[in-house]
C-alpha cells in the first residue's frame, strides 16, 4: 500500500443538516474521517445514515453545515474544479444521444485534451474496462452491468487522484456485481487511485476495502472503523474464507451494539 | 470567474435539491415561505401587468406607431370592446352554433377514435397498418377537408361537424391505442393468470390504462375541435363566430373580425379547462395527480 | 424482408382496399345512385390521375409556392421558438412572462388570426410567412421547453463535477436533451404551417394551390377533378411536411427511444 503522511481525504467535524418543511434533519453530525492516498475505504450503513451525503461533500455537490474538509491537500472546491475526483453515481448517467465512446469522451472534451490523445485515451479505458468491443454501441444497447463500466471508464478519463462510486452497483443483480466488483479491483491495481465507495452491503465493502467505515443512522455518525486484513490480490475464493465470515459477523456487531 | 460561473450552474439546479442551506442562513423557513408567496405574486402579478401594458400600448396607439399601422387595420381595444357590447346578443347565438359543431364533432369523432384504438389493440396485425393511415389524417390541411366536407354534407352545420369529426378522430385514435398498448407486461400476466377473456382484458386492463392518453387527446382535441369549426365556417357558413369573423374583415368592419377572436378565444379556454376539470375528477388515481 | 411483411404490408393493403373501395363507392353514386354532382362528391381514382398528368405542372408550381412561403414561415417561427424556449430555461423572469401567454395561446382557435393578419397585412407573402410562423412558435417553445428541463439532476451534478460553465451545460447536456422535444413541436406544428398558408390563400391571395383550389370549386362541375387534385396536393404538401421533419429526427437525433428495435411484435 502506498500509505504516505498527509490523508488524500480529511474530513474533519462535519455536520449536515436538512430544513424540511417544519423539522430539521441532522443527517451528519461530528462525522471525523481520514482516507489515506491509494487507499480503497468502504462507507457503509442502512439507508439514511448519511453516507451518501458524505460522500457528496467529498465531491463538492453539496457543502456542509458545519466542518472543515480537505481534499487532496485543497478546498473540497478547489478539488473539483482541479478535477482531483471521478465520480460514479447509482444509476450510470450515461447521455442517450452518445455512442459509448462518446460518453467515455465527454470529461475529455470539456477539459479541452487534444483529439489525438482523447482517443488514445478512451481506447485504453474502453481496454481497461473491456468493452472494446461496444465502443459504437449506444448506451440502451448494452446491460446495466456495461453501462455502469463505461461510468467507470468516464470517471477514470481524467486520471483524477481520486475515484467517488455512490453505491454504483446496488441496481445490479448479485452474480453482476459480484463480478464487478473483481473487475472493479483489477482496475484499481492498474490505476492505483484513492477509492471512496458507498455501498449497503456488508460483504462487498469487505471484499473490496482496506477499511470500512461504518456508519449509524438517526442522526448519521461514525460508528466504527473495521481494518480488512485480507491479501491483495483478492480473489473470489476469499469471499468463503472464515475470516470473511468473521469480518461479516464483526460489522454486524457494529450495528447491533447501536 | 470560474468561481461565479459555477455558482450559476447551481442556481439553475431543482431548488433545494442540490443547494442545501448553507452556514449563514439563520432561519430557512420563515424566509421560505415569504419567498414562497412573493414567488406566487410574481408569477401571477408579472405577466398581467405586462398583458395591461401591452393593452394600453395598443390602446394609446403606440403600437401602431411602431409597426406603422392604421386603426382601420387594427383597431384599438376599446373600439373591439365596444364592438362586442353592441352585438352582444349576436355574438352570443353564433358562440353557441360553434360551439355545438365543435362538442358534436368531437364527441363523435373522439369516439370513433377510441372504436379504432381498441380494434386495432384486437387485431394488431391489421390494426397497426390501419392507424398507420388513419395517422396520415393528421397531417391533412384542415382547409383541404373544408370543400370536401361542404360538397358531402352541405353548406348546413352537418358538414363543420363532420371536419371536426375528422381532424378529431386521429388524435384520438392513436393516442388511445398507445394507452392500450403500453400496459405493464406483469399486469398482462397477472390477467392471463386470472385466465381473462380477450374483452375481460380490455375491460379490467387495457381500457383503464389508457384513459390518462384518452384525456391527453381530448385536450388536444379541444383545441382542434374549436379551429376546426372557426375555419371550416369561414368559406361555406352563413352563422357562426368564422363566418362572422372572415365576413366582418371582407366588409372591413375590423372591430367586429377581432371581438369574434376574443369570444372564440375565451370559449377556447373556458371549453379546455372544462375538459381538464374532467380529467381531474376522473384520473384521481393517476400519478400525475397526486398531491 | 420480414420486417417489410409485418410493418408495412398491412398498411399497404388497407390503402389499396380503401382506393378500391373509394372507385367502387364513384361508380354505384354516378351509376346506380344516379346522385346529383356525384362524381364531384366521389371522383374517379382514374381521372384524378389522368388530371395529374395533365396539369402536374400547375399543381406543382403552385404547391410549391405555398409550400416555400410555408417552409420560411416554419423556420423563422421555429428559430423563435426555440430561442424563447432558451431564454425561458435560463431566467426564471422571462419563464413567468411568457409562459402563461404561450398555454393560453395553446387553448384558442390560432387559425382563426388568419384573416385578420391577412387583413392587417394585404400582402400575400407576408402573411402566408407571417401565420405559418405564428402557428409554429408556440407549439415549438413549448416542447422545447419541456426538453430542456427534462434533464435529470444526477446528469446536472455529473457536469457540475466537471466544474463545467453555463454555455458548457447547454452545449453539451441541455440542448441534446431537449432535441425530442424539439422534434415533437416541430411536428405538431409542421401541417399546420402548410394548413396556415392555405388558408391564407383561400382569403384572397394571387398564387398558391388554395387559390386554384377555390377557383375550381367556383368553376364547378366541370372542374370538379382539378378541385380534387388539389385538395390531394394540400393532403400531400401536410403530409410531406411532416415526414420531412420525421426524416431529419432520424438523422439528427437517431439515439430516441423510438427508434430502438422492439422485441417484435405479438
Amino acid at each position: 500500500m502506498t500509505a504516505s503522511s498527509t490523508p488524500e481525504i480529511q474530513l474533519d467535524q462535519i455536520s449536515m443538516r436538512y430544513q424540511t418543511n417544519s423539522t430539521e434533519v441532522l443527517a451528519l453530525q461530528d462525522v471525523t474521517v481520514d482516507i489515506k492516498k491509494g487507499e480503497f475505504v468502504s462507507l457503509l450503513g442502512p439507508s439514511g445514515c448519511g453516507k451518501t451525503t458524505l460522500l457528496r461533500i467529498m465531491a463538492d455537490l453539496i457543502q456542509p453545515t458545519n466542518g472543515e474538509i480537505k481534499v487532496a491537500g485543497e478546498s473540497a472546491r478547489a478539488a473539483r474544479l482541479a478535477q482531483k475526483y471521478g465520480i460514479v453515481f447509482q444509476s450510470p448517467v450515461l447521455y442517450d444521444w452518445r455512442r459509448v465512446k462518446q460518453n467515455i469522451n465527454l470529461p475529455l472534451e470539456m477539459m479541452g485534451i487534444k483529439k489525438a490523445e482523447r482517443e488514445e485515451r478512451v481506447d485504453y479505458l474502453l481496454e481497461l474496462v473491456g468493452l472494446q468491443d461496444f465502443k459504437n454501441k449506444y448506451p440502451w444497447q448494452l446491460s446495466g452491468g456495461m453501462q455502469q463500466r463505461v461510468a467507470i471508464a468516464r470517471a477514470l478519463a481524467m486520471e483524477p487522484e481520486i475515484l467517488l462510486m455512490d453505491e454504483p452497483f446496488s441496481a445490479l443483480d448479485e452474480f453482476t456485481r459480484e463480478h464487478l466488483n473483481e473487475e472493479l479491483l483489477s482496475i484499481w491495481s492498474k490505476v492505483g487511485s484513492t477509492v471512496v465507495f458507498v455501498t449497503h452491503s456488508i460483504p462487498e465493502s469487505i471484499f473490496l476495502s482496506d477499511r470500512v467505515f461504518v456508519l449509524s443512522p438517526h442522526p448519521g455518525r461514525l460508528s466504527a472503523v473495521v481494518d480488512i486484513p485480507l491479501p491483495r490480490p483478492r480473489t473470489p475464493d476469499m469471499r468463503h474464507s472464515p475470516a470473511f465470515y468473521q469480518l461479516i459477523s464483526d460489522i454486524r456487531d457494529c450495528f447491533e451494539g447501536v | 470567474m470560474e468561481e461565479k460561473s459555477v455558482d450559476d450552474v447551481y442556481s439553475w439546479s431543482e431548488e433545494g435539491v442540490v443547494k442545501v442551506n448553507k452556514q449563514d442562513d439563520p432561519s430557512p423557513a420563515p424566509v421560505k415561505k415569504r419567498v414562497k408567496s412573493r414567488m406566487k405574486l410574481q408569477q401571477i402579478g408579472l405577466p398581467l401587468a405586462a398583458g395591461i401594458v401591452m393593452l394600453l400600448l395598443w390602446e394609446w396607439q403606440v403600437l401602431h406607431q411602431i409597426f406603422g399601422l392604421q386603426t382601420y387595420q387594427l383597431p384599438i381595444p376599446s373600439t373591439i370592446v365596444e364592438a362586442l357590447v353592441e352585438n352582444a346578443p349576436l355574438l352570443l347565438s353564433y358562440t353557441g352554433y360553434t360551439m355545438t359543431e365543435a362538442v358534436l364533432g368531437m364527441l363523435i369523432g373522439s369516439s370513433l377514435g377510441f372504436v379504432v384504438a381498441l380494434m386495432a389493440t384486437a387485431w394488431p396485425r391489421w390494426g397497426r397498418g390501419g392507424l398507420l393511415v388513419i395517422a396520415s389524417l393528421n397531417a391533412v390541411p384542415i382547409v383541404a377537408l373544408a370543400p370536401i366536407m361542404n360538397l358531402w354534407f352541405g353548406s348546413g352545420i352537418g358538414s363543420r361537424i363532420a371536419i371536426v369529426t375528422v381532424i378529431t378522430l386521429a388524435a384520438m385514435a392513436i393516442n388511445a391505442h398507445k394507452g392500450m398498448k403500453m400496459v405493464d407486461p406483469l399486469a398482462l400476466d397477472l390477467m392471463h393468470a386470472y385466465a381473462a377473456k380477450k374483452t375481460e382484458v380490455f375491460r379490467y386492463l387495457r381500457i383503464m390504462n389508457s384513459l390518462p392518453y384518452v384525456f391527453t387527446a381530448l385536450k388536444i382535441n379541444t383545441t382542434a375541435s374549436m379551429i376546426g369549426a372557426i375555419v371550416g365556417e369561414f368559406f361555406f357558413s352563413s352563422k357562426g363566430l368564422g363566418y362572422l369573423l372572415s365576413n366582418s374583415i371582407k366588409v372591413a368592419k375590423m372591430p367586429l373580425g377581432w371581438s369574434c377572436i376574443v369570444v372564440a378565444a375565451i370559449a377556447g379556454v373556458v371549453f379546455y379547462l372544462l375538459v381538464e376539470w374532467l380529467e381531474r375528477r376522473m384520473l384521481k388515481w393517476h400519478v400525475s395527480h397526486r398531491a | 424482408m420480414v420486417s417489410f411483411r409485418s410493418r408495412w404490408l398491412p398498411s399497404l393493403v388497407w390503402i389499396v382496399g380503401l382506393l378500391l373501395l373509394w372507385q367502387a363507392s364513384s361508380w354505384v353514386l354516378l351509376h346506380v345512385v344516379e346522385a346529383s354532382m356525384a362524381q364531384s362528391k366521389i371522383p374517379y381514382i382514374h381521372e384524378l390521375i389522368r388530371t395529374f398528368i395533365t396539369y402536374g405542372g400547375t399543381l406543382f408550381t403552385e404547391g410549391s409556392a405555398t409550400f416555400s412561403n410555408a417552409a420560411l414561415g416554419f423556420l423563422l417561427g421555429a428559430i423563435l421558438g426555440a430561442v424563447l424556449a432558451v431564454l425561458m430555461s435560463l431566467s426564471k423572469w422571462m419563464e413567468q412572462l411568457t409562459f402563461p401567454y404561450a398555454v393560453a395561446s395553446q387553448m384558442i382557435p390560432i387559425l382563426g388570426l388568419a384573416p385578420i393578419v391577412y387583413g392587417i397585412m394585404r400582402d400575400e407573402q407576408i402573411a402566408r410567412v407571417l401565420i405559418a410562423g405564428y402557428i409554429t412558435f408556440f407549439p415549438v417553445a413549448l416542447n422545447m421547453l419541456r426538453g430542456l428541463r427534462s434533464v435529470d439532476l444526477s446528469a446536472v451534478e455529473l457536469m457540475y463535477s466537471y466544474a463545467a460553465k453555463p454555455w458548457m451545460v447547454y452545449w453539451k447536456l441541455r440542448l441534446p436533451a431537449s432535441l425530442p422535444g424539439l422534434f415533437s413541436g416541430l411536428k405538431i406544428a409542421a401541417p399546420l404551417a402548410v394548413t396556415g398558408a392555405i388558408l391564407v390563400e383561400l382569403m384572397g391571395a394571387q398564387n398558391g394551390i388554395g387559390v386554384i383550389m377555390l377557383r375550381n370549386l367556383y368553376y364547378g362541375p366541370s372542374h370538379n377533378y382539378m378541385f380534387w387534385s388539389t385538395v390531394i396536393v394540400g393532403a400531400l404538401l401536410g403530409l410531406l411536411s411532416y415526414l420531412i421533419i420525421s426524416l431529419i429526427e432520424r438523422m439528427v437525433a437517431p439515439w430516441q427511444p423510438e427508434f430502438r428495435p422492439s422485441g417484435g411484435d405479438k
